[in-house]
């Protein structure tokens, strides 16, 4: 007996019978953005855009993606902000930990060799991050450390990662690193620096979609770490 | 592998004292050295962690985690000791991530490693293998032999085989021996042998480190093998390029040569009349 | 001259579409069409109706135009916005425009915009969304103005006030507040830049300038760049390369010959012209 229609051939289950779901572990997204460093004798730049987005939707406008560690060093991260919010806590939390067992704060290469075995820490669940690391080293020059999500590092000149890493990274080789110049190999001032990386992110937010809104600069000399705002496009 | 996964998930907490019964246990063949370094991995809590890290790390993957690939090493004996060669590209899919790549690791001032595979896993490990052995220095007040080194990183990655570590490598060294070279990789495959290269560009380093090959060679025609190979295998595989390093194994331990950038390399070889092969 | 082989009949070839398949289950990308992520919107006012659109155009993450055109030519008495694939959407419009023009010249009476909408959706079913276009289609006729949207399987609707592409939500919400039927011209071309800047600022794929069409009984104004809400700041530096930076591999210098061309002028019979 039954409330519901019944037709010839129907057959009418008591209970309903439990059917495979299919589960997928997907716990990544890309927030875009995009940031880079440059180092130069006594200073460090690093620069990076404040859009959050996801799909063709923007989270926000205004996130920073670097995070100022010590006087000698700051941390930028883009990929999924999850994931470098983690990140950046675990290192924070490390660095304070360091400070109050060794009574100073780690230097720029301690906290370099420190990222890169966090990130492998996680080899078979990677951070998804592109991180890096711009600061004054131990003799007071600028330094610029990158990783890729699972750890390999290195120390280089300059890096531009994320959303339109693809764009910038060619212009500064050839503007920086002076690749395919002949001429003119100087080392570069801070004034000079700082209207490279606003011209390019600049020309980023032109013709990438992920980067723009504001662009954040965090300018890393003996005195300290000083930090611009400028804005981008917001289109 | 659900084994396997308990294995390395519980790996932080054992080489903790929280769990006080074990506390005997751990004591009898306890060693800080040891057991406090012993990395503890986070593993993703799925069925099949494996199958999770490839998922993402696929060139299909939507959020594609791009780790660093591409190469070409490769490491001789002769009559002077030992040649390390090796390019500087890292590339993640098809962007070159870097062109400035060190991709000889220097594992103490008489250890050298190369990289092939993932950055990452060739960085950490060797690292790691360099820690191990200065333990090893500190108590046997001895230097550890090339082949236990090298031993000691083929047994460390075949623990962790078949969960997607991607290393080929070559350690090489003088040790009461003379001088050794030994090729490991993440499958687990430790060789000793003469002559190895190592990577996507390892065919066309082959060829000509074959052709130019000899035991009797002199120091600077060695180190010169070793250059052009590098150069070439740079110049038809997409996968390597950048620039030149070239180490040199002695008795005295490493010497590093040079660093050409293959740009350079290119015109000085191009403006050289050809040879003949016989 | 007659062949054995089977003659092409014409339309479009599907010879790759299965081996396109293939490559896509490989995980190999085939090359990508530019997509217009778009805003496009269209209202009716109280004499007509105001089309609008935004002008940017991209391919993936990266933006391909930054001043294209989405607001196509149909007839004399209408436009059509398109959104999706580019290439689909121009070449969609253009082939039912050149057939609208056809029809004109054989009925010798105007194209209604009903007309456009079936001719329209009647192509895009055939070809069961593998034709990219998303339109929104707007025109006045003797029965007065009409605005449709047409989406790519074929289905239509017919609507005062419509919005299409990745920024319709963000058009449409304020369309949705500010919208009221009988508008002045002014205020309805005001409200149609603020949805398409909607969609520029809040839509990734949307951005730019704003493109509007009014079309009423008396006369179609195409207004290109309305308003231009993002211009490119100026820049900090510049990139001129100073001479010998690009490194010369190899040079050969000729002298020029001096060739001494002389004409000689020879008498010629005349044409007859008898």
């Amino acid at each position: 007996m039954s409330v519901f229609s019944t037709y010839p051939g129907q057959v009418i289950v008591d209970n309903p019978v439990s059917v495979p779901i299919e589960h997928r572990f997907d716990p990544y997204v890309d927030n875009g953005g995009t940031l880079l460093s440059i180092s130069g004798e006594d200073f460090c730049v690093v620069a990076a855009d404040t859009r959050q987005s996801e799909g063709y939707s923007i989270n926000s406008r205004y996130v920073p993606k670097s995070v100022k560690l010590s006087n000698k060093t700051v941390i930028s991260m883009g990929g999924c902000y999850a994931d470098c919010l983690t990140l950046t806590k675990k290192i924070q939390q490390s660095m304070e930990w360091y400070q109050h067992a060794h009574g100073k704060t780690m230097s720029t290469a301690a906290v370099a060799q420190m990222l890169s075995i966090m990130l492998y820490q996680k080899r078979f669940f990677p951070f998804y991050s592109w991180c890096i690391l711009g600061g004054l080293d131990e003799e007071g020059k600028g330094a610029v450390y990158t990783y890729d999500p699972v750890g390999s590092y290195e120390r280089e000149s300059c890096r531009c990662a994320g959303s339109a890493s693809s764009l910038i990274q060619p212009f500064l080789d050839n503007q920086i690193g002076f690749k395919n110049q002949e001429s003119n190999k100087t080392k570069l001032s801070l004034d000079q620096v700082l209207r490279i990386t606003k011209d390019s992110f600049t020309s980023a937010t032109e013709r990438d979609i992920y980067t723009g809104d504001y662009l954040e600069i965090f300018v890393i000399t003996s005195k300290g770490v000083e930090v611009q705002k400028m804005d981008l496009k917001k289109d | 592998m659900d084994t396997l996964v308990s294995k390395y998930a519980n790996a932080a907490s054992s080489a903790s004292f929280d769990n006080a019964d074990n506390l005997g246990d751990n004591l009898s063949g306890w060693d800080a050295a040891t057991k406090f370094a012993l990395p503890a991995f986070d593993i993703p809590m799925v069925a099949n962690p494996t199958d999770f890290l490839r998922a993402h790390t696929d060139a299909s993957a939507e959020n594609r985690i791009r780790i660093q690939h591409g190469t070409t090493t490769l490491a001789f004996k002769f009559q002077g000791g030992i040649i390390v060669a090796v390019d500087s590209r890292a590339s993640g899919g098809s962007y070159i991530a870097s062109q400035t790549v060190k991709k000889v690791i220097e594992i103490n001032p008489y250890l050298l490693g190369t990289m092939a595979g993932g950055a990452a896993d060739c960085q950490y490990w060797e690292r790691e293998l360099g820690r191990r052995c200065r333990l090893f220095e500190l108590r046997n007040k001895e230097r550890i032999s090339v082949a236990a080194a090298s031993k000691i990183l083929s047994n460390m990655v075949y623990d962790y085989k078949g969960m997607g570590l991607s290393m080929g490598t070559m350690i090489t060294g003088w040790d009461k021996t003379g001088p050794a070279l030994f090729y490991v990789d993440s499958d687990g495959t430790r060789m000793k042998g003469e002559r190895f290269s190592v990577g996507s560009g390892s065919t066309f380093a082959y060829g000509v480190l074959d052709t130019g090959y000899d035991y009797n060679l002199s120091v600077p025609d060695a180190i010169e093998l070793g250059r052009r190979a590098i150069y070439h295998a740079t110049h038809r595989d997409a996968y390597s390029g950048g620039s030149v390093n070239v180490f040199h194994v002695k008795e005295t331990g490493w010497e590093f040569i040079g660093n050409y950038d293959v740009g350079e390399l290119h015109w000085h070889y191009h403006a050289q009349p050809k040879g003949v092969i016989a | 001259m007659t062949s054995r082989l089977p003659q092409a009949k014409g339309g479009f070839n599907f010879d790759n579409h299965v081996r396109n398949t293939l490559m896509e289950g490989k995980g190999l990308g085939i090359p990508k069409a530019t997509k217009t992520g778009t805003t496009i919107v269209g209202l009716i006012y109280k004499d007509g109706l105001v089309l609008g659109a935004d002008t940017r155009a991209t391919a993936g993450p990266i933006v391909a135009d930054k001043n294209c055109e989405k607001i196509h030519y149909l007839a004399p008495n209408m436009y059509c916005c398109g959104a999706g694939t580019a290439a689909d959407t121009e070449m969609t419009t253009a082939l039912i425009s050149s057939q609208l023009e056809l029809h004109r010249l054989s009925t010798g009476r105007q194209a209604r915009v009903v007309t456009a909408m079936t001719m329209l959706k009647q192509m895009l079913f055939k070809y069961q969304g593998q034709i990219g276009a998303a339109l929104i289609l707007g025109g006045v006729d003797i029965n007065g103005p009409h605005l449709y949207t047409i989406y790519p399987h074929g289905s239509t609707d017919k609507l005062p006030y419509v919005t299409m592409g990745s920024g319709s939500l963000a058009a449409m919400s304020v369309f949705e507040s500010r919208y009221v039927a009988n508008m002045e011209r002014e205020d309805a071309i005001a409200l149609v830049q603020d949805a398409i800047e909607a969609g520029i600022f809040n839509d990734l794929g949307s951005g730019s300038n704003v493109d509007v069409v009014v079309i009423n009984s008396e006369k179609v104004e195409v207004l290109r760049n309305y308003a231009r809400p993002n211009e490119r700041g100026v820049k900090e530096a510049s990139y001129k390369y100073a001479q010998g930076t690009t490194r010369v591999l190899k040079s050969s210098i000729r002298d020029f010959v001096d060739i001494k061309e002389t004409v000689h002028v020879t008498t010629t019979e005349e044409m007859d012209i008898s």
